[in-house]
């Protein structure tokens, strides 16, 4: 069957109706070969307008439609539903935007037809080489893998918990609980209640949908969307790993310290009696007691904030509430003890953070302002220098320092993220989908990352993360539901591809692969997106990015640019 | 749940939070009822031009986001509409929707833009900061969405029974205008309902220091994203009272910081915004940002900071300023915990306010039975772990409604709550 080509083009009131010259514009476009019918509307968005391309398509007998309208972003949706309507494959439409391109910009009414007509001259011989695309549906396996069983994994878990999707839970240590579990006296001195944390872990052990495998690492994931394949292995073991299919990936892997170590100005390790936050709380864990290496009670304490901040180039977002927190708990416990505070700038950035500032203030914390500081001396006599914003330089004798170490990737992170194919942050944390919009996703569909794993997290935005990942599966992974992958997506013709896999390293989103057998690169079409990257890398002319292959779009440029 | 379950969902608030919630509501195949008072939706990103951290342009973030909300048929968009009461309790709320009469047909309207200049009303454009007029018949600002103008019957001659006048009408050629349009009130069931209000900012002219309102040339921070927006009533040409560029500038931070007693979280970094703003503007013009704490929580802010240091903007730590006029110039006394104060002499101070709760939330935490805190913000249950949660089941809040938030907090939120609501059926 030949193609039959309607062309129709809309008023869109005075819009285009008195900015182009329409009877012109069908004028120049009848002869078209295969062009069909070329007819004006008032206007085609509408109801009327909708029912009459409906008419005209079974009536006329059209196989492919172009429509001279507003802009796509307005009404393609509008158009392809009415082609379906109409029995035509809602890829057989084009929508050429004479408004916002022509009839908007122009003053000259001449001008205006002119570039209309080229414009729809170009979509006509585009649509030309259109192909039918269909949607496709995959089936979907319900079931999650979370990888990382701190604050953030443990509420993911609980939270997708559903009779009808199991989740595995994956965490490398021997506990659930992650890192604040070591700090029970000092987190629950600040009101934050681990008890919580303790019966969601047994909630997770005690519910049938949540596989826990603890010392377990992960050591695979391959797959997409809806079908990742994972195996995993008992730490420090060669045998007894397992291996199960799972549709989405949580990574909640959380953080590390910075070590301080590294950075001589704050002596730790070298000066004894200089703490980091995790010593301290190790401190207080084990006795309950303040004790210097001497074996007696400090009598004053500096606690310096922003370690490593400098180094690491970026703020770690809760050490300054932690600083707090320990400031606090030594003034409550040891009221005689001189507590200062170091700090550059305040990040009380949650809404109670700055009361409680203002509270630690009133307990007799005295806090400084400092814009550089160096902690030396000897046990005993620890001397903490320090430079004021202004530049002054002050100086505090204390006999006990504890230094806040930023928060850093965890040492597997890039492992990790290489299994799973996802890129990370010049930090060195997970990368988010869109900084803005996809903040838990990344730019693999299915793989969502949380907590610290993605950046420095509060306890709160941490569980928010948590919930907003079951959020997006609960919206996107749905038991029993088809997942329907882009439709207009790349394939590469094997005739033509040399195995070169250039392609491979310019997609985003991990969707090629390279058959060793046959030589030749593939496309998986559950995971492309349809960016066309790779279509633009191939030296070989190889990839077709359907509904974007270099014919259609050389036929419509060349049509154009014709006079 | 009863047998009265249903599918619905309502959605409180039309900006960052709510649309997101909205839209991964609808792909989970929940029917929602978005309702923004309003009658553009949006929200407050849509004045700016630019966001942090990427300086990407705002309108090409969002604007997809609206085109989806408005073509997906899982959503009920009603602009230009209020909650007037919530009875029922989780997995069956019966909601009472007033839609505010538009005297615009959504359906005829295809937004030409015909019937503004027929109308003999101007006033001052609110949208706009009142830095522009507009007409009885309006669209606050050039790309608003649904792009349908709005006839305000307060203004509109025809509708306060003033004259006869049917200028708009007569300019219409869609047949679009609708004089006898009436609010109406829609009764519907919900199973949940996600309030994302959003916030406003601190009352500048409560606190007289800033010299907001008496000192020309002092701008509030909504006012100079609007003089920067090409959108906006300068097209993105910044100009001073007098019509002629800015020189010198002082951004001044914190500004209701101690007024309110928390830190808002985000005002540094749109501060550093507004540096970039006008150093892509007017690259010699001397900028000051006036700061107490740099507050770049995380992992990529601090660079923002670093980065608009290096277009050569001058910081200066404060702990409290004040603004006075001094002939065509403004005075500026810098008090940073030295003897003697500094002094500033600039063309332009932009102040960056704090945000605060809207307006609004006091009302809906009435007819919602939600508790609001000392500040007006909705209170979640942070301390169970259930940062999107109310107290009343099947009630969640997200976004600034719950707490100052930067835009991809608001989104996490706004997912979080969508987690909780799917996990009720
Ligand atoms: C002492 C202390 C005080 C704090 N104070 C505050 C405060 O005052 N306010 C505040 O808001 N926040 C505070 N925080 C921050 C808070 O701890 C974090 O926001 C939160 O713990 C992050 O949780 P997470 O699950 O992301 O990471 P983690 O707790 O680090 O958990 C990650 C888990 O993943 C596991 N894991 C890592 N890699 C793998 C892998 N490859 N395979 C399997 N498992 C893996 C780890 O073993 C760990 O169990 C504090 C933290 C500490 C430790
Ligand atoms: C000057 C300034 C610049 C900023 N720049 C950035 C930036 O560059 N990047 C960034 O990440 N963040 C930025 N922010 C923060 C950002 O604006 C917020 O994070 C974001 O707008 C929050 O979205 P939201 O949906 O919670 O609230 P909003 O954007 O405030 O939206 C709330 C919506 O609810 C509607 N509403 C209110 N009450 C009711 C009611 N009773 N009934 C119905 N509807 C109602 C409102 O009309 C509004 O449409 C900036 C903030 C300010 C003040
Ligand atoms: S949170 Fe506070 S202590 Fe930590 S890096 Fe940021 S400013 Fe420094
Ligand atoms: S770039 Fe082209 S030729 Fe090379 S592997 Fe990919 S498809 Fe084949
Ligand atoms: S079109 Fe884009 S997403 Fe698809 S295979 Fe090519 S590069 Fe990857
Ligand atoms: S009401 Fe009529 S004239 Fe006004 S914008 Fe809509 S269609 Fe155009
Ligand atoms: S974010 Fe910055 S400007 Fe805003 S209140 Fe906090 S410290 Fe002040």
């Amino acid at each position: 069957m030949s193609d039959k080509i309607g062309v129709y083009v809309c008023e869109c009131g005075p819009n285009i109706g008195e900015a182009i010259d329409i009877d012109k514009v069908i004028e120049a476009i009848s002869p078209i070969e295969d062009v069909a019918v070329v007819r004006r509307h008032k206007l085609l968005c509408s109801g009327d307008g909708q029912n009459f391309l409906v008419d005209e398509i079974k009536n006329e007998g059209l196989t492919h439609v172009v429509l001279g309208a507003c802009s796509p972003k307005d009404h393609e949706i509008t158009f392809m539903n009415v082609a379906t309507r109409a029995g035509i494959n809602p890829y057989l439409i084009q929508v050429v935007n004479i408004r916002e391109q022509c009839a908007w910009i122009f003053k000259d009414k001449d001008i205006a037809t002119k570039k209309a007509i080229k414009y729809i001259r170009a979509g006509i011989e585009r649509i030309k080489y259109h192909k039918p695309l269909q949607k496709k549906e995959l089936d979907a396996n319900p079931d999650v893998l979370v990888l990382g069983g701190g604050l953030a994994g443990i509420e993911a878990a609980l939270a997708l918990t559903q009779t009808d999707r199991k989740v595995y839970l994956v965490e490398k240590s021997a506990d659930l609980g992650g890192s604040v579990m070591k700090f029970e006296k000092l987190l629950s001195h600040q009101g934050f209640n681990l008890g919580l944390i303790k019966e969601k872990v047994d909630k997770i052990n005690s519910n049938e949908n949540i596989e826990v495998l603890t010392s377990t690492n992960v050591e695979s994931v391959i797959g997409f969307f809806g079908n990742f394949e994972v195996t995993t292995k008992p730490a420090g073991e060669e045998a007894g790993g397992k291996s199960f299919i799972v549709g989405a990936v949580v990574v909640a892997s959380g953080y590390n310290w910075f070590d301080l170590e590294s950075t001589p100005r704050y002596g730790y390790k070298k000066i004894e009696d200089v703490f980091t936050i995790n010593d301290f709380g190790r401190m207080i864990e084990e006795s309950e007691k303040l004790k210097l290496s001497t074996g007696k009670e400090p009598k004053s304490i500096a606690l310096v904030h922003c370690g490593g901040r400098k180094e690491l180039g970026y703020c770690s977002r809760v050490c300054c509430m932690q600083m707090m927190n320990i400031g606090n708990y030594i003034k409550d416990k040891y009221p005689g003890i001189e507590v200062h505070e170091l700090h550059s700038d305040l990040c009380v950035s949650s809404k109670n953070d700055q009361k409680y500032y203002e509270k630690s203030k009133e307990k007799g914390i005295n806090f400084i302002r400092m814009k550089g500081v160096e902690v030396g001396g000897k046990a005993g006599a620890i001397s903490i220098e320090y430079t004021t914003l202004a530049g002054d330089k002050g100086k505090l004798a204390v006999d006990m320092a504890v230094v806040a170490p930023g928060m850093i990737p965890e040492a597997g992170t890039p492992q990790v993220a290489d299994m799973l194919n996802v890129p990370l942050h010049p930090t060195g944390f997970f990368k988010e989908g869109h900084e803005k919009l996809n903040p838990v996703g990344t730019t693999m569909d299915g793989i969502y990352v949380v907590g610290c794993a993605q950046g420095p997290k509060s306890f709160m935005e941490t569980l928010i993360q948590a919930q907003a990942a079951t959020g997006k599966i609960f919206s996107h992974l749905i038991p029993g539901k088809k997942i329907e992958p882009e439709v207009k997506v790349s394939e590469i013709i094997e005739a033509f591809c040399t195995g070169c896999q250039t392609c491979l390293d310019v997609c985003f989103y991990g969707a090629i692969t390279y058959d060793e057998d046959k030589g030749v690169s593939v496309v998986n079409e559950a995971i492309c997106r349809g960016c066309g990257n790779c279509a633009g890398s191939c030296p070989s002319d190889a990839i077709r990015p359907k509904h974007f292959t270099t014919t259609q779009l050389y036929q419509e440029v060349v049509e154009a640019l014709r006079e | 749940m009863d047998e009265n379950t249903n599918n619905n969902v309502l959605v409180i608030g039309a900006g960052m939070g709510g649309i997101q919630a909205s839209l991964l509501l609808a792909e989970a195949g929940k029917q929602v009822y978005l309702v923004e008072k309003e009658p553009l939706f949006g929200g407050n990103v849509i004045k700016y031009e630019e966001v942090f951290p990427n300086m990407e342009c705002s309108t090409c973030m969002i604007a997809p986001k609206q085109q989806e909300v408005l073509q997906n048929p899982n959503i009920e968009l009603m602009t230009h509409s209020i909650v007037e009461d919530v009875q029922g309790s989780v997995g069956n709320f019966s909601v009472k929707i007033k839609k505010k009469a538009r005297y615009v047909s959504l359906v005829n309207c295809i937004g030409c833009g015909a019937c503004y200049d027929p109308c003999p009303v101007s006033l001052d454009n609110e949208f706009e900061q009142n830095l522009s007029q507009k007409k009885a018949i309006y669209i606050p600002c050039p790309g608003a969405l649904p792009n349908v103008p709005v006839i305000d019957p307060e203004y509109c001659t025809r509708l306060k029974g003033v004259d006869e006048c049917s200028a708009c009408k007569d300019s219409c050629m869609f047949e679009a205008i609708e004089y006898d349009q009436k609010d109406e009130i829609l009764d519907v069931k919900v199973t949940a309902v996600i309030v994302a209000t959003g916030f406003g900012l601190f009352d500048i002219t409560a606190a007289p220091k800033y010299g907001y309102g008496k000192v020309k040339n002092v701008y509030s921070a909504f006012e100079f994203e609007r003089l920067f927006a090409k959108n906006g009533p300068t097209e993105g040409n910044t100009v001073l009272k007098g019509g002629e560029n800015p020189n010198s500038i002082a951004i001044i931070h914190c500004v209701g910081r101690k007024e309110l007693g928390y830190c808002s979280g985000v005002c540094c970094m749109y501060s550093y915004k507004f540096s970039q703003y006008l150093k892509h503007s007017f690259p010699d013009a001397k900028v000051f940002q006036l700061y107490s704490d740099m507050c770049v929580p995380g992992k990529s802010y601090q660079k923002f900071y670093k980065q608009t240091m290096d277009k050569g903007v001058d910081f200066i730590y404060h702990e409290d300023v004040e603004v006075k006029g001094n002939g065509s110039k403004i005075k500026l006394n810098v008090k940073n915990g030295k003897d003697k104060d500094q002094e500033l002499e600039v063309d332009m101070v932009i102040l960056a306010q704090s945000l605060k709760s809207t307006e609004s939330n006091s009302e809906l935490a009435k007819i919602l039975g939600i508790e609001q805190d000392d500040k007006g913000f909705f209170v979640s249950m942070t301390e169970s772990f259930e940062p999107a949660s109310t107290a009343k089941p099947g009630i969640y809040v997200v976004g600034c409604s719950e707490a100052p938030k930067d835009v991809p907090q608001s989104i996490a939120q706004a997912e979080a709550a969508v987690g909780k609501v799917l996990a009720l059926t």
